[in-house]
């Protein structure tokens, strides 16, 4: 090789590298960028070692030059430049190699590579094994290497050059083209890079491919193509259809539907392995928010193929991993259904409603039966999924409600209905997770459903005690009420009220918001438990009994925990009991020590926060809903009560309380149901009979019971109960009640009467009224105590008492008024940071990109030196030697124009990206305007000296 | 739910000429006299009756703005037949229809079956094309034509049937090549006209208009 080619090569090979080195690194800010704001903080050294590497490479950095750069620069230089087509071949195979091997490889590859092989790809459709190695090179690139242990926080070439690939919508629509070829592993490795770019740049990927013609059928031709490439195109669109509402209506005019239940049928349908998996997640990424997809399926294809997978066929009893995943992913399906489409879109509910009543029209309730209840061998997970799903499918619907309190199970002669099998799990079964998801049925039974509780309600008559001896399975036999009212009542025996409980919380959706239900249940009498202990008591005593019981037994049960979820599920049914229902208050106050019982309740400090407020809460309904005038049992004597034993500050001191507790604050509206995908599917199908803790989303200290019963309903009855409690209880206060009618007229002697029983008369009035004045003053005496107590500190609570009625409302909206704009605080402060934080952000990539401006232009310097030195080189070789050899003198003439050239080329390319720079920089100075920071001052720290952007920031603080 | 066929239909034209209103017309209808732009796309499915047949349409109506495009091609080649609509009372929906069509040509398969609809014939008062320059626009371009108005519902039907018997003429005359589903026909599997239950068969009387 002589001299000027040398030289050419040299020059020529350098700049491109710097072009490339220059997209590099805006990746490593972009990567930098990201995982700044993933609150990762990359190690900086890292980038910069990576970024080095390359630098050393193109400026000949002594030191840092990498062998492998130079290797896959000669190959690259091999492949494009070479005249041998065996050559070129054996060169890509090498390339493949060392690109698989290493970080560097790949990172060298990222570096120089990607032109050469699109070139490759765009110019060689013919070279069937170029085209291959070609593709299987960029599959090597693109694969991050686990193997090789780095530093944790070492960058992975293979998502740099992702990231690098998935910038040029042009290579993507070079990739999707490829996948027309005849050649079975050219569509292979194309199908993996595509699903390797989505995996890194999802939103790219999705963004450049509806923007090409024709882009997603492509891709849809795939899943009629042979079953390796069926298999991987299949995981491709499941990433492609993430949350991509145009991408998921193309695929399914691509016609999706029909292709995805063709290959879970040919797959064996619940029975197949994986790929069903993989259809039904695609399945399920097309439906959910979609409401437009759900129509389509439901008016064009129908949901009968949706449930025949339900249908458990063949080997029913045997349930394998897979097909515990098959089935729950399939029940999802059907719960996207039931939701009808994302909650913003205004053609929901009528298609959530259509959607409920053709699925119930298909007969899914029986399949849903079989799975959640008929089923005992199924795993848990898959009951627990089917009897939500039945929820869910009667939930306010009217006539799926009927359908499903007809529906009968069993074989004649034992048939019963399928409402009573659904009780006896809730009574009977060993795994939490199951009671709650049978209790939802129940839940979603009685919401709104006042035919359907009173139905319920009719069949509760107490049995002859021998009856609730008998052994449990006979139970076959029985009524609904009976196996409820048995549930609530077996424990006893055995200290045991876990039944107890389960039962309560049924009985509480039955009494909900139904005057009708609650008066009838008040008016039920339980025999004594032994007969020697007397008479017969009223269920709702037998309740409270309970729940004192449940507290006693706190320490001596082996599970811990339990009493105090017994006790919040009794409080519950008994506050839904006594709302609205001055019957069950006055049944409830008709036994004195209920009232002490309750008192104590609620300043017990050993029981939780939510059984002190729900006991409070309890306590002010027998103020609030209390319409009896016998003394000792009317309003005034709770209220008074009240205020002696506990004292009124510290009563709604409860309130407060149990509102603050996380239990209450976590409430969420509507449950949300997290994505089945590959990688949470396992997760799920592995919940065991014995789950006590394990709901993944939930916290160890809440105990799923709880947040399944203090569902959004109740804390909003809870709130609204506060409220006029808060005003009832002052009122009593306000107006309190006479004894005596201060009538004038009454203090006249009557006619006809005798003075001596005219005396008699107003001396017992007297009486009366001293009687009455004495009650005054030992309420106001209790007052008095309580308000010193508070010591006066001006606290929200004393002026409730001290204060009268419109006080305490200007009080009461003062106090909401504070809190709005304490949340309101918190609002801005959160925003401020995420301002302060974003901010930050862009001064790092401010000074980063200033940094890297500077090394450019330095670099473009030490280009220019070298040239420099090259023209003088080329000068003295000139005066050297231009007599002997004119043709070098001519070689050398032409190799530095066009090393001018390429120069002047790639000077105007750095000027472009340094032009995209600067927009960059001015689009963030915007920003950040907006985001009103003071731009200026900013960049002046950048500008000089490069800044300290985290003194800046702490300046700021 | 069984059909003898099901055919694709796309609707397009610039924004605002009524082509949900057409659309909800036919599946519904019904009269939307608010602007609801379309965002993207929107599906819509009805059964007609075709030779006593029964036909599943399935209807995308797509979004007449132009930043729209790029995805609303997507929908052109796996269609059977388009509605292109105008609207006869703006005159510049009527001048954009030669890029429409350029359009579908470009993206739709060749065999792609186009009726032009100049919309909104109820507002006769305030007519800006006439009658004739949609006919005579739809004759050089080879394309079927109608006036209607998705309002009053005057030639809704008829243009969604005449379509499909247009459609459901060429497949008898051996056009298509029916096992291949991009051209935006499927074949059914219960040809049989029977009591199909449901809206679908509610709304299946009309028809039989085809030779
Ligand atoms: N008088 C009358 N008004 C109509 C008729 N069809 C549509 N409109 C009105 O025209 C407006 C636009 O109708 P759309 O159907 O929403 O328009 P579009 O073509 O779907 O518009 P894009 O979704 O933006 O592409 C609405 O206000 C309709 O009420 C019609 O036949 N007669
Ligand atoms: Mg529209």
């Amino acid at each position: 090789m002589d001299a000027a080619t040398e030289l050419k090569s040299f020059v020529g090979g350098s700049l491109t590298l710097a072009s490339k080195l220059l997209l590099v690194a805006i990746t490593l800010y972009d990567l930098a960028v990201k995982s700044f704001v993933g609150g990762v903080e990359m190690k900086r050294m890292d980038l910069v070692s990576g970024y080095k590497g390359v630098v050393g490479l193109v400026f000949g950095n002594e030191n840092s030059t990498s062998s492998e750069d130079s290797y896959v620069e000669r190959l690259l230089d091999r492949i494009s430049n070479g005249v041998l087509a065996d050559d070129r071949r054996s060169a890509m195979t090498e390339l493949q190699a060392v690109v698989a091997e290493s970080k560097a490889g790949q990172l060298a590859f990222g570096a120089m590579g990607f032109p050469v092989i699109m070139g490759v790809l765009k110019e060689e459709r013919d070279d069937v094994e170029m085209v291959r190695g070609a593709l299987e090179t960029l599959v090597s690139a693109l694969t991050p290497l686990d193997h090789v242990k780095g530093p944790k926080n070492e960058i992975q070439p293979a998502l740099m050059n992702t990231d690098l690939l998935s910038r040029e919508s042009e290579s993507i629509s070079l990739l999707l083209s490829l996948l027309s070829e005849d050649d079975f592993y050219v569509r292979y490795y194309t199908l993996q890079i595509l699903t390797a770019l989505l995996t890194n740049s999802p939103n790219r990927l999705q963004e450049a491919i509806l923007t090409i013609p024709r882009g997603i059928t492509r891709l849809m031709d795939m899943l009629m193509d042979r079953e390796v490439i069926r298999n991987e195109a299949l995981l491709l669109l499941t990433y492609l259809t993430r949350e991509a509402e145009e991408i998921q209506k193309i695929v399914v005019f691509e016609g999706a539907f029909e292709k995805i239940f063709s290959i879970i049928i040919e797959e064996g349908g619940s029975e197949g392995g994986v790929v069903v998996q993989d259809c039904l997640e695609l399945l399920n990424n097309l439906l959910r928010s979609n409401a437009s997809n759900q129509i389509l399926l439901r008016e064009t294809m129908g949901f009968d193929s949706l449930i025949s997978i339900l249908k458990l066929r063949g080997s029913a009893y045997s349930f394998t991993q897979q097909k515990t995943i098959n089935l729950l992913s399939v029940l999802e399906t059907f719960n996207l259904l039931i939701m009808g489409g994302s909650e913003a879109d205004p053609g929901r509910d009528a298609n959530k409603l259509t959607n409920m009543t053709v699925l119930i029209q298909k007969k899914v309730l029986d399949h849903l039966l079989t799975l959640g209840v008929e089923s005992q061998w199924a795993p848990v997970a898959v009951r627990c999924a089917a009897l939500r799903c039945i929820g869910d499918l009667i939930a306010s619907h009217p006539k799926n409600l009927d359908a499903i309190s007809s529906k009968v199970l069993g074989e004649e002669p034992q048939v019963e209905p399928a409402l009573n099998s659904i009780l006896r799990i809730i009574l009977r079964t060993s795994s939490v997770q199951e009671f709650i998801a049978a209790d939802h049925i129940f839940k979603s039974f009685c919401e709104k459903n006042s035919d359907g509780q009173t139905m319920l309600a009719s069949t509760l008559i107490p049995q002859p005690l021998s009856m609730n001896h008998a052994p449990l399975e006979e139970d076959v036999n029985m009524s609904f009420g009976s196996m409820l009212l048995r549930g609530l009542t077996l424990g006893e025996s055995d200290g045991d009220l876990e039944a107890c409980c389960r039962a309560a919380s049924v009985l509480s959706h039955i009494l909900k918001d139904n005057m009708h239900c609650k008066e009838r249940v008040v008016r039920i009498e339980l025999e004594a438990p032994m007969p020697s202990l007397g008479v017969a008591e009223p269920l709702l005593h037998r309740m409270v009994r309970y729940l004192a019981l449940a507290s006693s037994m706190k320490n001596k049960d082996g599970k811990s925990g339990t009493a105090g979820y017994v006790q919040l599920v009794i409080l519950k049914l008994l506050v839904t009991w006594l709302a609205d229902c001055p019957t069950a208050v006055h049944c409830f106050l008709d036994s004195r020590p209920h009232l002490t019982y309750l008192l104590e309740l609620v300043s017990n400090t050993s029981v939780t926060v939510c059984t002190r407020g729900l006991a409070a809460v309890l306590l002010g309904e027998c103020v609030l809903y209390n319409k009896s005038s016998d003394s000792g049992k009317d309003a005034f004597t709770v209220v008074d009560s009240l205020s002696q034993k506990i004292g009124l500050t510290s009563y709604f001191l409860k309130f407060d309380e149990m509102q603050k507790s996380f239990l209450f604050a976590s409430v969420k509206p509507t449950q949300s149901h997290k994505p089945l995908t590959r990688s949470t599917a396992a997760s799920m199908a592995e919940i065991e009979d014995v789950d006590e803790n394990d709901l993944s989303d939930q916290k160890n200290e809440d105990h799923p019971i709880l947040s399944s019963m203090l569902d959004a309903h109740f804390v909003s009855l809870i709130k609204r109960l506060e409220a006029d409690i808060r005003e009832n209880i002052v009122e009593v206060y306000s107006r309190p009640k006479s004894e005596v009618a201060v009538v004038p007229a009454e203090l006249e002697q009557k006619s006809g009467e005798g003075d001596k029983e005219y005396i008699k008369r107003l001396k017992a009035f007297v009486e009366k009224q001293c009687s009455e004045i004495q009650k005054l003053i030992g309420r106001n005496a209790t007052l008095a105590e309580d308000l010193a107590k508070t010591g006066g500190s001006g606290s929200i609570q004393a002026e409730h008492r001290t204060s009268g009625a419109s006080e305490r409302v200007q009080a009461e909206t003062l106090r909401r008024d504070l809190q709005e704009a304490s949340q309101r605080l918190e609002m801005l402060k959160a925003e401020n940071t995420k301002i302060e934080s974003e901010s930050s952000m862009y001064q790092n990539l401010a000074a980063k990109m200033e940094s890297d401006l500077k090394s450019l232009s330095d670099a473009y310097n030490t280009l220019e030196q070298a040239n420099f030195h090259l023209e003088k080189e080329v000068k003295a070789l000139k005066s050297g030697g231009s007599s002997v050899c004119p043709d070098v003198e001519a070689i050398k003439a032409e190799a530095r124009e066009e090393a001018q050239k390429e120069s002047e080329v790639e000077l105007n390319d750095l000027l472009v990206c340094l032009g995209q720079e600067q927009s960059k920089v001015e689009r963030l100075s915007a920003r950040l305007l907006e985001l009103g920071e003071d731009v200026d001052k900013l960049l002046e720290g950048v500008g000089d000296d490069m800044g300290l952007p985290e003194d800046d920031e702490e300046e700021e603080d | 739910m069984s059909y003898a066929y099901l055919f694709k239909y796309i609707i397009i034209g610039d924004t605002g000429v009524g082509k949900s209103c057409l659309l909800l017309q036919f599946t519904d209808k019904r009269f939307q006299p608010v602007h609801d732009l379309t965002i993207g796309v929107e599906f819509g499915a009805r059964m007609i009756t075709i030779d006593n047949k029964p036909i599943k349409l399935q209807i995308w109506d797509t979004a007449g703005q132009e930043s729209f495009r790029s995805i609303t091609r997507s929908y052109y080649r796996g269609a059977a037949g388009a509605l292109l609509v105008y609207d006869i009372t703006r005159r510049e929906t009527f001048n954009h229809l030669a890029s429409w069509l350029e359009d579908a040509r470009q993206h739709a398969n060749a065999n792609m079956t186009i009726m032009l609809i100049g919309n909104k014939c109820d507002l006769a008062h305030r007519r800006a094309v006439s009658t004739e320059e949609g006919e005579q626009f739809a004759k050089e371009h080879g394309l079927i034509f109608m006036e209607a108005s998705a309002k009053t519902a005057q030639n809704v039907e008829e243009a969604f049937i005449k379509t499909a018997a247009t459609i459901y003429k060429k497949i008898q005359d051996g056009v298509f090549d029916v096992s291949n589903e991009s051209y935006g026909i499927k074949v059914g599997y219960g040809g049989i006209p029977g009591p199909s239950g449901g809206r679908d068969g509610a709304s299946s009387q009309a028809g039989g208009c085809c030779s």
